[in-house]
């Protein structure tokens, strides 16, 4: 883009072309005032308070410098008198009503009318009118919103409609009585992702959270990542007294652009929770006894000691976390590795989908992985396909509001559920497809692509291995847009206009979503779904980026440092024994041969076996979070010994014979990966509660026990290991974990050649689901936005808010067994049976119903089965 | 934009199928809301909930947004109208006149405040600014009918012939 010249206050300035002047002044540190311009939302023009003098071809104007974009030459001036007179007036009438009750209000020294009235030197204005005295408004557990003191700006609109898609709030009425609400008045219902707490430039919107308990300039900020979902944005923890008060957001830090969801914002609570465990604890006659570290790690070692001795490390499973850093999980891997000497380790989300991690690796391998998650606010199109962004990753949501506001790109969402996903696109393409005809749809897109050569053939056949493969069966096929419109449920029209926008030139956003990872037949799904990313991207150059969802914030980072029985850190396959070579050589140690553990058997199953007679769990709570509840409790009720390292009671901790407690994100350093595959560092906030540590800690404390010289002693030492010993990790720097806002991209996408994509062909299954008369509905899964986990249970606002799981049930279905909204009812299927409150709704298919997996008090996975659980609804009386 | 799978639609006693038609008609129309709005409040008198509800699921915006118009503009009513509008003016020229006393007199008589219907819905009363007849201060304008240079006691008589319409 090209730059203007312009003079502002007599500095002469070189600015990018478009930007407003402003903007122009702000970033090269001159102030002018204004409330209502935000550089992320569209520009208003309301508050009136950022008027400057401007001259441009000898004339000189008064203009408002957020509507005024730069042109050359011109000479602005910020403080003349008219100035200066002109914009205390306004203050002055933006003031008239307002309270002015400052002393009770939390915004006190962060607020931007105070500031401007205090820069303006403003004393009581001229104007005796009454000021406003509505009630508060306090209808939800986490926002409070007093109308006295809004200035009518627009920005929480906007950041609702524009950044969340919302648009819960807006203008009402007219004139003097123009509030800011929802309609009717009703209580707030929205995505609680507190956007208009942070743009608000007055104190309006209130964080509840934070309430009388700390005024902001107490408060110490530091910015460190979320710990919640695989986005990965960067938060930054308002703390005081060694307590997290509240979490806010920094436009310029991260990949969130200021932007978080409710758990980020408002799930901090558990930190200086109650509940905490901050003590170890051993079992004692039945009982989980306090007990000092020295106690429970002698005890510990002694027991893995003796079961090595008697049975061989083998006999020791372990589990690393999805929520702990790479540094826990690198380490905890390599204890389990070499000081216990067993490959059989495992994470909760590689048992779930065992062979995505290798899909991954050939995503990376052709190059046809996205290198971050930012790369969705540069996309032409946006392909949603079985991923449920609103729900699973909220603030993906936002950058995808973002591209499409700003660049006009086209969405498409294909789901079997008929998920929300709320933007200003119009003419969106929905692809609500029947349940486990997903293969079908995609394999029908690519057939479309090829057969009407919407790409260019020539050059997939050059870039890619088989193509001729593929086309000849492709050409056998005999599923064609019309059978496969049937199958799947898709107008042929959907169909058609899918496959010309995905090959359509510009470049593809794709997310690959827990709905496809949750069939029993996504192996399949995934292939298919790679072959038409090989094939678009190779016709169209280098076009695709796919994403595939990962649930929690290091769900990618555990998977990596090779917490899973098949790859040692970095996908490297432990049964090539150079690979075991290499990584003997710089452990200096001997791993063990065995490598028990098949794709059809987990940790569990070789417990429920007796194969593994003790457990080490880290940071996991398996007894909910593993698929099949009924073979997860066999498993622990076998096991001899449980070591289980938390930073709560879990009902997994509850059956431990040793609890270790740990210290959450905030009281550690370390780093997290990002489904996007981004290394984002953690900072230390407050020290550590109680007498919990750090993960790593007590794994290197372990070590040193059992004999070993674990002689780490900070995450960045292990860090450094991992950048030499894990070949993806490799270059990344410790001297370049910058405090503020660190972030590495793997150089793992540009450094090796693309390799070429070999063309996988799986024919178009359909998925069996089986249905019986007895149980004749299925139970699908999925994230929710308002929890995730022992993190959000244990934090009572987001609990407040969202206190009951409910089952959502296909308003057809629910008609013709009277159940109606609210209704309890039981679910049951042959495994076992639970209750809970309906939701009816056409967000799932007929035949399904829909229960989240993220209220970790509600074991839905009890009920489940490997694949789709079959069940029964009824109403309780 | 917004909130557009607004879903309780369910507890519908409303006939829907006009308001299915206006929306029908306006489909893909870029900017439709106030054509929309007024169609529909002509055809059901205001605008109710759970119309506005399937406004929002249809044009995919949400309730707030739509309310936020509605309640912009004071051709929009959201609460049941009367069968009758009763408009007494507060202008300038009437407020000198002594307007007051017939908002009085109305509010006496036929127990409601401005801005609320009778319980029959025979009635809705009104104060509104100026409306350009002051030369007849004071006015009160029913339905369509102007009457000036009132007094209370001309007032209830005005009423009346509503009340008991001429046989
Ligand atoms: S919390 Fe988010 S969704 Fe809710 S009103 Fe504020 S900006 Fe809108
Ligand atoms: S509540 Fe705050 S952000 Fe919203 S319009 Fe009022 S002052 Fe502006
Ligand atoms: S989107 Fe994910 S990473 Fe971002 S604030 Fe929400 S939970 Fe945290
Ligand atoms: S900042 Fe320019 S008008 Fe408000
Ligand atoms: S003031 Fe009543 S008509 Fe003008």
């Amino acid at each position: 883009m090209s730059d203007i010249n312009l003079k502002i206050d007599g500095k002469n300035l070189t600015v990018p072309k478009g930007t407003n002047i402003f903007m122009a002044a702000k970033n090269n540190g001159i102030y002018i005032p204004g409330l209502c311009y935000h550089p992320k939302l569209t520009q208003y023009g309301g508050c009136r308070l950022c008027m400057v003098e401007v001259t441009e071809r000898g004339k000189t104007r008064h203009r408002f410098s957020c509507a005024q974009p730069v042109s050359e030459g011109i000479e602005v001036k910020t403080k003349t008198s008219e100035v200066e007179k002109y914009t205390k007036s306004v203050m002055e009438y933006l003031l008239a009503h307002h309270p002015l009750d400052c002393p009770t209000c939390d915004k006190s020294g962060e607020c931007g009318l105070q500031d401007v009235t205090h820069d303006l030197k403003l004393s009581a204005g001229r104007f005796k009118t009454a000021r406003l005295d509505e009630p508060m408004k306090r209808d939800n557990p986490l926002l409070e919103y007093n109308t006295n003191r809004c200035i009518l700006c627009g920005r929480c609109v906007k950041v609702c409609k524009e950044i969340e898609g919302v648009s819960a709030i807006d203008y009402q009425n007219r004139g003097f009585k123009t509030v800011i609400g929802t309609a009717f008045n009703k209580p707030l219902d929205c995505s609680f992702c507190g956007g208009c707490v942070s743009v608000c430039p007055t104190g309006s919107w209130q964080d509840r959270t934070l309430k009388f308990r700390a005024r902001p300039w107490e408060l110490k900020k530091t910015p460190t990542i979320c710990t919640y979902c695989a986005v990965g944005c960067t938060v930054v923890i308002n703390s005081k007294k060694n307590q997290v008060m509240r979490i806010t957001s920094d436009d310029d830090l991260g990949i969130n652009e200021g932007n978080l969801c409710v758990k980020g914002k408002f799930g901090h609570e558990f930190i200086n929770s109650s509940r905490r465990v901050e003590t170890p604890l051993i079992r004692k006659i039945g009982i989980l006894c306090p007990a000092s570290w020295e106690e429970a790690l002698d005890y510990v070692s002694k027991k893995f000691s003796e079961i090595m001795d008697e049975h061989g490390g083998k006999a020791i499973g372990g589990i690393g976390s999805e929520k702990c850093t790479n540094e826990d999980n690198y380490l905890f891997q390599k204890f389990c590795r070499t000081v216990l000497g067993t490959n059989n380790i495992d994470n909760i989300s590689n048992i779930k989908s065992p062979s995505l991690n290798r899909l991954i690796q050939v995503s990376i391998k052709n190059r046809i992985v996205a290198t971050s998650l930012e790369e969705i606010e540069k996309a032409d199109t946006l392909f949603f396909v079985g991923a449920d962004v609103t729900e699973a990753h909220p603030v993906v949501g936002s950058m995808a509001r973002k591209a499409i506001r700003l660049n006009k790109t086209k969405l498409i969402v294909a789901n079997a559920r008929n998920i929300e996903f709320n933007s200003v696109a119009r003419k969106d393409i929905r692809l609500n497809y029947n349940l486990g005809t997903q293969t079908i749809l995609i394999n029908t897109l690519i057939k479309i692509i090829v057969d009407e050569k919407l790409v260019d053939l020539g050059k997939v056949e050059s870039s890619t291995e088989n193509f001729k493969e593929l086309r000849s069966l492709l050409k056998a096929s005999d599923t064609g847009i019309r059978k496969a419109s049937k199958l799947t449920n898709v107008s042929e029209d959907a169909i058609k206009s899918t496959s010309d926008l995905l090959a359509k030139s510009g470049k593809c956003f794709i997310i690959c979503g827990k709905d496809i990872e949750e069939d029993p037949l996504a192996e399949d799904t995934i292939k298919a779904l790679l072959n038409l990313c090989a094939l678009i991207n190779a016709g169209g150059s280098d076009k695709v980026s796919l994403v595939f969802s990962r649930v929690n914030n290091n769900t990618q980072g555990v998977n990596d440092m090779g917490v899973v029985p098949d790859f040692l850190p970095g996908y490297l396959d432990i049964n090539d024994q150079s690979n075991r070579k290499t990584v003997e050589d710089s452990w200096g140690v001997k791993l063990s041969d065995d490598v028990s553990m098949k794709d059809t058997e987990d940790v569990f199953d070789l417990a429920s076996s007796g194969k593994i007679k003790a457990l080490y769990v880290m940071g996991e709570n398996p007894i909910v979070s593993y698929p099949n509840g009924k073979k997860v409790k066999d498993a622990f009720k076998k096991v001899g010994f449980v070591v289980v390292q938390d930073n709560f009671l879990t009902e997994t901790a509850q059956l431990a014979d040793v609890v270790l407690p740990t210290s959450t994100y905030v009281e550690k350093e370390g780093t997290f990966t990002n489904m996007g595959m981004t290394v984002q560092r953690l900072n230390k906030v407050i020290e550590q509660v109680g007498n919990s540590k750090p993960d790593w800690q007590i794994v290197c404390d372990l070590a040193k026990k059992m004999g070993y010289s674990y002689s780490y002693t900070s995450p960045k030492q292990i860090m450094d290991e991992v950048s030499k010993s894990v070949p993806i990790y490799e270059g990344i720097e410790n001297s370049d974990l910058a405090k503020e806002g660190f972030r590495w991209v793997s150089s793992v996408y540009n450094k090796s050649e693309p390799v070429k994509h070999r063309f996988e062909i799986s024919e178009s299954k359909l998925t069996d689901i089986k249905k019986s008369k007895e149980y004749p509905f299925v139970l699908l899964t999925g994230s929710s936005l308002r929890h995730q986990g022992t993190y959000s249970r244990n934090s009572s606002s987001l609990v407040s808010l969202a206190s009951e799981c409910f089952v959502e049930i296909n308003r057809n279905n629910a008609q013709k067994v009277n159940i109606a909204d609210g209704d309890m009812v039981k679910i049951e299927s042959a495994q076992d049976k639970i209750q809970l409150k309906a939701k009816t709704t056409n967000r799932v298919p007929e035949g399904a119903v829909f229960v989240s997996e993220d209220y970790e008090w509600v074991p839905i996975n009890n009920l489940r089965v490997n694949g789709y659980t079959n069940i029964k609804i009824s109403k309780v009386k | 934009m917004g909130k557009a799978k607004k879903q309780s639609l369910q507890d519908e006693t409303v006939d829907l199928s006009m308001a299915e038609k206006i929306l029908v008609h306006y489909k893909d129309v870029d900017g439709c809301l106030i054509p929309v709005l007024q169609k529909i409040q002509n055809e059901y008198g205001y605008l109710r909930e759970t119309i506005i509800n399937l406004v929002s699921e249809r044009l995919n915006m949400s309730v707030s947004e739509i309310i936020g118009v509605a309640t912009f503009y004071s051709q929009f009513h959201l609460k049941p109208r009367g069968k009758h509008i009763i408009k007494v003016c507060c202008g300038t020229a009437c407020h000198v006149k002594n307007a007051k006393s017939l908002s009085a007199k109305i509010v006496g008589r036929l127990k409601i405040n401005a801005n609320e219907t009778t319980e029959d819905r025979m009635f809705t009363f009104e104060e509104v600014s100026c409306l350009g007849a002051c030369g007849i201060a004071p006015v009160v304008v029913v339905d369509k009918d102007v009457h000036g240079t009132l007094s209370p006691d001309k007032l209830e008589d005005v009423l009346d012939r509503y009340v008991k319409p001429a046989a």
